[in-house]
């Protein structure tokens, strides 16, 4: 069958880091092709080229057999490629309709045609199965409501490729089931499906074939009838790269934070787990199980409807960041750049941020000295090489800001550290500093909740394995586990593995 | 043990390969601190100040410096006042009514047989009364600033209204027009000035070297993550409005003594000055950056521009349209610079990630063999 | 997750979802006119004067005008402080100007008081745009700027001097007393606007544009949407109705001096956000801007006529804008869905300024 696009030989690089190493592929109208990776294999790359988000330095892409450049996102829309992603980019205040036909209304004489396009568009939802109003403004919508308002967006516009970029982190078995179901449609239809996810299990289940993309290269692609998930797992990860896991033993003491039943309706229901000193305990799981989330209600970000939480012998009900930094606890957040620093400030501002207060002198005076006193401390610990001090952390890499924010967090001396997705983008020697502090922690008594979505990572830091499903824990592990098991637990394919705690 | 004081486990710690880093010298870290935004200010002034003297000789004189000076007090106030509210990434539309509130409250209690200064003291109390209402509002029921302080402004200037009437109340007790008009020990040297320069100096002194005043930049930066970090966010963010409303209550104060007469609208067409000023002196509208000596030299540069331009021929109005093309053109400019700042940045940043990569394949592989070795060794 | 509901049916949704909440504003605004017109006619005769209510409706219909352009800016996630200045400036153009064209005879001084006014203030509202979209200068910082230097325009153009009611042709000053068919002039010509503005923020892709750039402005981008253009557009139409505004200001006043219009761009902005126009773009409507305009002037008629003091007034339009936007504020988060992970997600402004600090 004739390719409707197809990558040759695709390079990639964002400042010296190459993203992506001469991938092609090629797809074909109606084939539902799944594309995995670890985080920062690729993917997101490959989508941005796709769409035209960014261009290769080398490399063709090729649409429909004639050779094409996307320039800008709107070439790559008009050659039929459309993405939705987690969080549909739409207009909330507007009406579905006006969501679907954006950018490319009808008109009659010139006029918008609302009730033809109100037609039109209720016709695509019954298609979608999703019996709304499309008058509806889409800030009313829930996610999955929106994704399909994405979908019917691009099929609106004659999209022949439809990218899916994890969509069903956010979503309810339920609504996973739907989306399946429309996935199905389209294949139907003959629209190709680009499928991205973590979740192997539903990419077993949904797609023709798999392109195993590994530091942006590809490595595998398959019929998926011709593999096992196993064999995924394998090609996704690759190397052997447990030396670069400096865990060292610690002294484990006694249980410093204990959960009961904690619960936030429509985030996280009847978690239970027990923290001791010294201890790393691991949260795996798929995007969207509702780990962050669950952090961030220990943190006092968000609310708690019930349950229990006792730290260090007392109950605890954390009100604010604030409150619950006095208590003992810190939060090194997902997304650093965002939840974590603050761009217009210097290193040792940033770093010094939750200590402020203990720093202070006579008339609340905030003394330069031991500010930068406190900075050289934590840098050398930390070991960070980011030149004169004064630098906005704007300024650093990826690596350099995260030890930035970590440094704020061992300013705290907490007595439990929440860490979530630490090693997140980052280059492999600020990876491994970073662990290693980490590893340093849990040896001075620290007990540590190590939030990540690598395997490799999760699995060789932790003493013990909280994996989370859709809110709920579905196992608690004691190390060493294996990939598979951790796999299973967090996509819900029943396994004959014992929990133990 | 604590954390920090514990040796780092493993390799030891990589040589810096920049040169340059924390030994550099007290010159150049105080001309690099001082950013360019100031020195601008200030060749400003004294280009303009220059040129105005070459055209009137007596523009340097005792007398006009002073009246420079005094005019100089009402906005002054006002523009320190609303500086730390927009440096908290905020805004405050309401600061002239503030001012008209207090300065009306404080003339009618003087006028019904209180003691002058007990009547600024209580006009004080207001304008910090009317900024917590402000700050209560927007922070509370989380508001948009721009809304809340619009319909403030009315309300304030409204309630003054209602209060004066259309009346004006004159003749201040002499103390007070000494305070507002008066020299130092009978000098020129108006104490105004010197009572404006005091409270922008405790001003400094709280933005620049208190924890409250990094709090209210941090805020500015990026606002959740000074939550995240335990900033007291909605603390600060209140404080600021009650800032504000004190400064136009002193601002109220200094305009009885040196104008000697209270009205309903005293001071409505200081709002846009005073945020002239405030932006002028390098304060970034979106927050997270800027400072009291730049909002005082811009403030400075206002005044003797003003006064320049009047020495020059132009009329009031002409004066106005030119603090707002220069408004204009500071803005643009300052866009400029940033955008060239950040591309140097950005150069710099890849630099980062490519000395990053390249250490760490060298590190990787040293570290390898030294975990191999500690292996061997029968850890 | 057991937690999450299932969807609910086509009628619920139908219901509920209410189909435009745009459209219930507007109703909702509507149902408050008449509670209020009602009440006070009910309660007071002098309210009931014909006089009196003509008046009214002409204020407002001066006030509506201008606030619509001021809707349009407000809907792109803009904002106009200008547009006072705006109004004052055309109108002393055009009323000292009017009384020296004779040149073209009747037809010819009608287009002339027509056309400047709204001439002056598209080029006044390009300054607007250009500065706001190629100098990237934030609206308010912007517009406030040129605030300055359009009222001092004011004063220099007028050099102390007015225009008085016997310079200007007479149809243009009996235009404000002047009724058609019952009703004052003013409001038909208001009526108007409204309804071309309505056609045209409805039914056309330019208007669209604009509540997509206030509603997502990255989205717009990413749609290939000339923001830019659109918004010096917007500006420009804006300045074109204040001008306009200027003219219906000479024929109510008569006499033009260098502070006209100051001071009116807090009436317009409270009408436009009493009237739904949400400060943060992406909602509202022309006619929303216009039935705010006669709700606030209602109001301070039924104040003025209670013998509230005048200074009242002032204290209303206050009052009445934070309650409004409270009460929108509540509406829509009460209706707001969150999504999981857009609980995660930093506010807008965040956002936009960390991702413009590190990309660019």
């Amino acid at each position: 069958m004739a390719s409707i696009i197809e990558l040759q030989d695709i390079h990639h690089s964002y400042g010296a880091v190459e993203t992506l190493r001469g991938v092609s592929f090629s797809l074909s109208p109606g084939e539902v092709v799944g594309l995995v990776g670890e985080n920062g294999a690729g993917k997101s790359t490959i989508v941005k080229v796709l769409t035209g988000v960014v261009q290769p330095f080398k490399g063709t892409i090729v649409v429909q057999g004639s050779e094409r450049v996307f320039a800008n996102p709107r070439v790559a829309r008009e050659a039929g490629i459309a993405a939705m992603y987690q969080e549909p980019m739409l207009f909330p205040d507007l009406s579905i309709t006006e969501n679907i036909f954006a950018g490319h209304q009808q008109t009659r004489r010139g006029t918008i045609a609302w009730r033809q396009m109100d037609k039109e568009a209720r016709v695509l939802l019954a298609q979608l199965d999703l019996p709304i109003d499309p008058q509806t403004p889409v800030y009313q919508l829930r996610v999955a409501e929106r994704q399909l308002v994405e979908i019917a967006k691009a099929l609106s516009s004659g999209a022949r490729l439809l990218i899916l970029d994890e969509p069903t982190a956010v979503l309810s078995a339920r609504e996973v089931d739907a989306l399946y179901t429309i996935v199905r449609g389209l294949k139907a239809r003959g629209v190709t499906i680009l499928f991205i996810s973590h979740r192997l299990e539903e990419v077993y289940q949904w797609t023709d074939r798999v392109i195993v993309l590994r530091d942006g290269q590809k490595v595998a692609e398959k019929p998926t009838k011709d593999v096992t998930i196993p064999e995924l797992i394998r090609d996704m990860v690759g190397r052997e790269i447990a030396t670069l896991y400096p865990k060292q033993p610690a002294k484990i003491g006694d249980t410093i934070l204990e959960v009961k039943g904690l619960t936030h309706r429509g985030y996280f229901e009847d978690v239970s787990f027990a923290l001791r000193q010294g201890e790393i305990l691991g949260f795996a799981g798929l995007v969207g199980a509702g780990r962050t989330e669950l952090a961030q209600s220990l943190f006092g970000i968000d609310p708690i409807d019930s349950g229990q939480i006792t730290l260090a012998g007392y109950p605890f009900h954390p009100r604010s960041p604030r409150h619950a930094i006095s208590c003992g606890l810190a939060y090194l957040p997902e997304n650093r750049l965002v939840h974590g620093l603050v761009p217009t400030m210097t290193i040792p501002l940033n770093m010094t941020m939750s200590v402020w207060k203990r720093l202070l002198t006579l008339l609340g005076v905030l003394p330069t000295g031991r500010m930068n006193r406190l900075t050289d401390t934590l840098s050398r610990r930390v070991r960070l090489q980011a030149g004169r001090r004064d630098r906005l952390v704007s300024a650093l890499s990826g690596g350099n800001q995260q030890k930035v924010v970590l440094s704020k967090w061992l300013a705290v001396e907490p007595r439990v550290l929440i860490l979530d997705e630490p090693t997140h983008g980052i280059d492999v020697g600020a990876k491994a500093d970073i662990l290693t502090i980490i590893s340093d922690l849990a040896q001075a008594g620290v007990g540590i909740l190590f939030i990540s979505s690598e395997m490799e990572e999760v699995r060789s830091m932790c003493n013990r394995l909280v994996v989370m499903r859709e809110g709920h824990v579905a196992g608690i592990f004691a190390s060493p586990v294996d990939s598979k098991t951790i796999m299973t637990a967090a996509s819900g394919i029943p396994s004959t593995v014992e929990a133990s705690a | 043990m604590s954390i920090l004081l514990r040796r780092p486990t493993g390799r030891e710690p990589r040589p810096s390969t920049r040169h340059d880093d924390n030994a550099e010298s007290l010159l150049t870290t105080f001309l690099r601190r001082i950013m360019r935004w100031e020195i601008g200010l200030c060749l400003l002034i004294v280009i303009v100040t220059i040129g105005s003297s070459t055209a009137s000789s007596n523009f340097l004189s005792p007398f006009n410096l002073e009246t420079m000076a005094l005019n100089a007090t009402v906005l002054g106030f006002l523009a320190l006042g609303v500086a730390p509210v927009i440096m908290t990434g905020d805004i405050d539309l309401s600061v002239a009514s503030i001012l008209a509130l207090s300065g009306v409250v404080m003339a009618v209690l003087w006028q019904h047989g209180t003691n002058i200064w007990l009547a600024a003291l209580i006009a004080i109390v207001l304008g910090a009364a009317l900024g917590l209402v402000n700050g209560l509002v927007v922070v509370m029921f989380e508001l948009p600033s721009l809304a809340v302080t619009l319909g403030s402004m009315s309300t304030y200037t409204g309630i003054a209204f209602l209060v004066l009437q259309g009346n004006a109340i004159i003749n201040f007790p002499a103390p007070l027009v000494q305070l507002g008009s008066g020299g130092l020990f009978g000098s020129d040297f108006p104490i105004a000035t010197l009572v404006l320069l005091l409270f922008a100096s405790i001003l400094a002194f709280i933005l620049h070297l208190t924890g409250f005043g990094k709090a209210v930049f941090a805020i500015g930066g990026n606002r959740q993550a000074a939550r995240f970090s335990g900033v007291p966010v909605a603390r600060t963010r209140i404080l600021v409005y009650v800032i504000a409303g004190v400064f136009s209550a002193l601002a109220a104060i200094f305009y009885l003594g040196n104008f000697d007469t209270a009205q309903a609208n005293m001071a409505a067409d200081q709002l846009l000055p005073a945020i002239t000023a405030v932006i002028l002196g390098g304060v970034s509208a979106y927050g997270g950056s800027g400072t009291i000596p730049g909002v005082v030299l811009a403030l400075i540069l206002l005044q003797v521009l003003e006064t320049g331009l009047g020495v020059a021929g132009l009329s009031g109005q002409e004066q106005t349209i030119s603090v707002g093309v220069l408004l204009i053109i500071a803005i643009s400019g300052g866009a400029a610079i940033n955008a060239a700042r950040n591309r140097s940045r950005r150069r710099e940043q890849r630099a980062d990630i490519a000395r990053a990569d390249a250490e760490e394949v060298t590190q990787a592989t040293s570290s390898i063999g030294s975990e191999q070795q500690a292996h061997e060794q029968g850890q | 997750m057991s937690k999450r509901p299932v969807m609910p049916s086509s009628l619920e949704r139908g219901v509920s979802g209410m189909a435009q909440f745009i459209r219930v504003r507007e109703v909702g605004l509507i149902a408050i006119l008449v509670i209020v017109s009602v009440m006070a006619a009910i309660t007071l005769p002098a309210f009931r004067n014909g006089v009196n209510v003509r008046e009214l409706l002409n204020n407002a219909a001066v006030v509506a005008v201008v606030a619509i352009g001021e809707s349009l800016v407000l809907m792109s996630r803009q904002i106009d402080l200008s547009v006072g200045a705006i109004l004052g400036l055309a109108a002393f153009i055009t009323g000292s100007l009017i009384s020296q064209v004779n040149v073209l005879g009747g037809v010819g001084v009608v287009l002339v008081a027509i056309l400047l006014p709204l001439v002056i203030g598209v080029v006044l509202g390009f300054v607007n745009g250009l500065l706001i979209s190629f100098a990237r200068m934030p609206a308010i910082i912007a517009t406030l700027a040129t605030l300055s230097i359009y009222s001092g325009l004011q004063v220099l153009v007028s050099g102390g001097s007015q225009v008085y009611a016997y310079q200007v042709p007479a149809w243009l000053n009996q235009l404000y007393t002047s009724t058609w068919l019952g009703v004052g002039s003013f409001v038909w010509i208001g009526a108007a606007w409204v309804l071309l503005f309505s056609f045209i923020m409805r039914m056309l892709r330019w208007g669209r544009d604009l509540y997509a750039m206030g509603s997502n402005p990255e989205a717009a981008r990413y749609m290939a949407i000339p923001t830019r253009r659109r918004t010096i557009e917007a500006f420009m139409v804006c300045g074109a109705l204040a001008g306009f505004g200027g003219l219906l200001y000479i024929s109510q006043y008569g006499n033009v001096d260098a502070t006209a219009g100051a001071g009116f761009e807090l009436t317009v902005i409270a009408a436009a956000v009493v009237g739904g126009v949400s400060l943060f773009g992406g909602s509202g409507s022309p006619l929303g801007a216009a039935l705010g305009s006669v709700l606030l002037l209602e109001i301070e008629n039924v104040l003025a006529l209670l013998k509230i003091s005048i200074f009242a007034q002032q204290t209303l339009q206050g009052v009445a804008i934070i309650l409004a936007v409270a009460l929108y504020a509540v509406l829509m988060r009460r209706l707001q869905q969150p999504a999981s992970r857009a609980r995660n997600q930093p506010d807008i402004d965040t956002q936009r300024r960390v991702k413009t600090e590190v990309q660019q």
